[in-house]
């Protein structure tokens, strides 16, 4: 996906998720494309890792930063709090320009941020390592994973680990129905 | 037996390392930076920039274990994190992370090809880059004899993560205590990579942008639990930040860094000669790339190529052409840089000109650069003076105003500049147009 259409379905998630009452920090954005990119299958195609708060994409970062370059995000802030991540003006005649491809990840756009868009940033860091763990980890049982989760973050209890095990599979599910199909169509 | 060993530094004055530091010092691997210059061919615009990556790596180590002293004093780590970061409970292994920290500060660029970063990007395969040489050379036979004399011997896989950090060593898990440590050494905010370059590179440029009180900054660094959210169960990760009464030598340290992007690392001719050394070393190196084997990439340096640069300037030989360009001056000229009104209508504008007169005039005559900055300001905490930990960027309003430096160059040959010049302007209005939908996926 080239760099400026990228811009616009950015741009759009990151409204979303304000329309929606997400706070909308760099933490909010970050888990919120991992789940659009490996969940809803939106190919955004940046490199996570496991890092600050769960999965984390270092190439996120440096786009978040180089569309504040280009005028087309902003950092608001309200004390005493992180700053806020939202899109200006100038966003809306980028994502003017790409009609289609923003209609076409709409329903991909709107099931991230339903699901997400309430969620503080220490639930985002169980429910994307969470998935982290079931997409990368050979593990099966919910207690199994919920222990692998807790390895990767110790601060992170095994019951808290096991609640978001379970909230995850049940979004896992429900994305499964709702967009395999979509990515075997474009495949 | 010396134990202690000092170095002078224009810097830091006296750097000390002990005998099993020296070790590192005086390896193959390390010794070759001594010929690896800091800022590529800057010197070819200021003349002063000859430093090479060897100073640099002493400066890193002294300031990592300077940040390290600070953060692990016991009178700097408050209860709320100390359950978080086992390693400090034992003096021990505080000990052992300590000699860590500053081998792996000493050792995180050694893995360098020629002339730094000026060709790094286009002259290795797709999956190397400098910081996986260094990965290669830590883990490497004749290092590793180092590691196990000394005492007590070093975990090589340690120095590795230390060295290299999350960001490039992306197969590598990283505990909450390794992730501050590399904080230390390459982290975005307080990284004393950065903290050195910045000094070292401003005092041999001969420019002031650079400068800011680091002696105070990093006695204000601490450890800490990150910035209330407002959020109900904050996360508890901790990271790298600062006391208030530090948060001026912060903002001055990222004040140093835009300015020293903007005016030095950015400068427009610097970044020519580092697009035609590449042309060079693209002609002239076997296959057109790099080595990646650890015996030929130690034994290339800045010296065979500046030896190469010189010959095929005045014979005819491979690379003749760029090589001219370089040694005699004649390097492409800046035609366009991206404004903000050209951006207004498509950010990537550079793009779309150099297309424009590749077409009109032949590519070989033009070059494009781009570069977007990488990260922004660093949101980090900062504990005030009633205990609250608040986010930096809400705290400082210098912090949360320092503009993103983005570059977006086209050079053209001296040959066909003023022409081109003249046909840009005249074009410039159907040349630089809105993107296009073309397909949903691009």
């Amino acid at each position: 996906m080239d760099r400026m259409k990228k811009a616009g379905l950015l741009t759009r998630l990151i409204e979303e998720l304000r329309n929606n009452g997400s706070w909308c920090g760099e933490t909010h954005v970050q888990k919120a494309t991992f789940f659009a990119q490996e969940l809803t299958k939106i190919p955004l195609d940046f490199d996570f890792i496991l890092y600050k708060h769960g999965p984390f994409s270092f190439d996120l970062r440096d786009e978040l930063t180089a569309l504040r370059a280009d005028g087309l995000l902003k950092l608001e802030m309200q004390w005493p709090y992180g700053p806020r991540i939202s899109p200006t003006q100038q966003s809306e005649y980028i994502k003017s320009l790409y009609p289609m491809t923003l209609k076409k990840y709409e329903t991909a756009v709107a099931f991230v941020t339903n699901r997400l868009s309430n969620k503080g940033v220490s639930e985002l860091e169980r429910l994307a390592t969470a998935f982290y763990v079931n997409l990368r980890e050979d593990k099966t049982s919910v207690d199994e994973r919920a222990t692998r989760l807790t390895e990767l973050k110790p601060h992170i209890l095994q019951e808290e680990a096991k609640g978001a095990i379970l909230a995850i599979d049940k979004i896992a599910e429900e994305a499964e129905t709702k967009f395999s199909l979509l990515t075997e169509f474009d495949d | 037996m010396k134990y202690t060993h000092e170095i002078r530094d224009p810097i830091h004055v006296f750097i000390r390392l002990d005998s099993d530091e020296r070790k590192v010092l005086d390896s193959r691997p390390f010794q070759r930076l001594r010929h690896i210059h800091q800022l590529a061919m800057t010197y070819l615009i200021y003349p002063g920039a000859t430093h090479k990556r060897f100073e640099h790596s002493l400066g890193v180590m002294e300031l990592a274990g300077r940040v390290f002293d600070v953060v692990t004093d016991p009178d700097n780590v408050t209860d709320e994190i100390k359950h978080l970061l086992e390693p400090l409970n034992a003096p021990d292994n505080r000990a052992y992370w300590r000699r860590v920290i500053r081998i792996a500060a000493l050792c995180h660029d050694i893995g360098h090809l020629p002339f730094s970063h000026a060709a790094e990007k286009e002259l290795l395969p797709d999956d190397w880059d400098h910081e996986k040489l260094t990965r290669e050379i830590i883990v490497s036979d004749e290092m590793k004899t180092i590691w196990d004399s000394v005492t007590p011997p070093l975990r090589p896989e340690d120095i590795e993560k230390l060295a290299i950090g999350p960001k490039k060593a992306t197969d590598i898990k990283f505990t909450d205590w390794e992730t501050v440590l590399t904080e230390i050494i390459v982290g975005d905010a307080f990284g004393v990579d950065r903290m050195d370059y910045l000094l070292r590179d401003s005092h041999h440029v001969g420019v002031a942008y650079g400068k800011f009180d680091h002696h105070r900054l990093i006695d204000s660094l601490r450890i800490l639990p990150p910035a209330q959210s407002g959020e109900k169960g904050e996360s508890q990760e901790p990271a790298l930040g600062v006391e208030e009464g530090g948060i001026q030598s912060a903002e001055a340290l990222m004040l140093a860094r835009y300015f020293m992007y903007s005016q030095v690392y950015f400068h427009p001719v610097r970044r020519i000669y580092n697009i035609h050394l590449t042309d060079f070393l693209k002609e002239w190196l076997d296959s057109g790339a790099f080595a990646t084997d650890l015996e030929s990439h130690l034994k290339m340096t800045d010296s065979e190529v500046t030896a190469a640069l010189w010959e095929a300037a005045f014979e005819e030989k491979i690379g003749s052409t760029h090589a001219r360009r370089i040694v005699l001056r004649e390097h492409f000229k800046c035609l366009y840089r991206r404004n903000p009104e050209d951006v207004s209508i498509n950010p990537e504008s550079g793009e779309l000109v150099f297309k424009a007169l590749a077409d009109q005039y032949g590519e070989e005559h033009f070059r494009h650069d781009r570069y977007r900055q990488k990260s922004g300001a660093p949101d980090f905490p900062v504990r005030m003076r009633d205990g609250r930990i608040v986010s930096s960027i809400t705290f400082s309003e210098v912090l949360s105003n320092i503009p993103v430096v983005s570059v977006d160059y086209v050079f053209a040959n001296r040959q066909f500049f003023d022409e081109a010049n003249t046909w840009l302007n005249n074009n410039r209005r159907t040349i630089i147009n809105k993107p296009e939908e073309e397909g949903q996926d691009g």
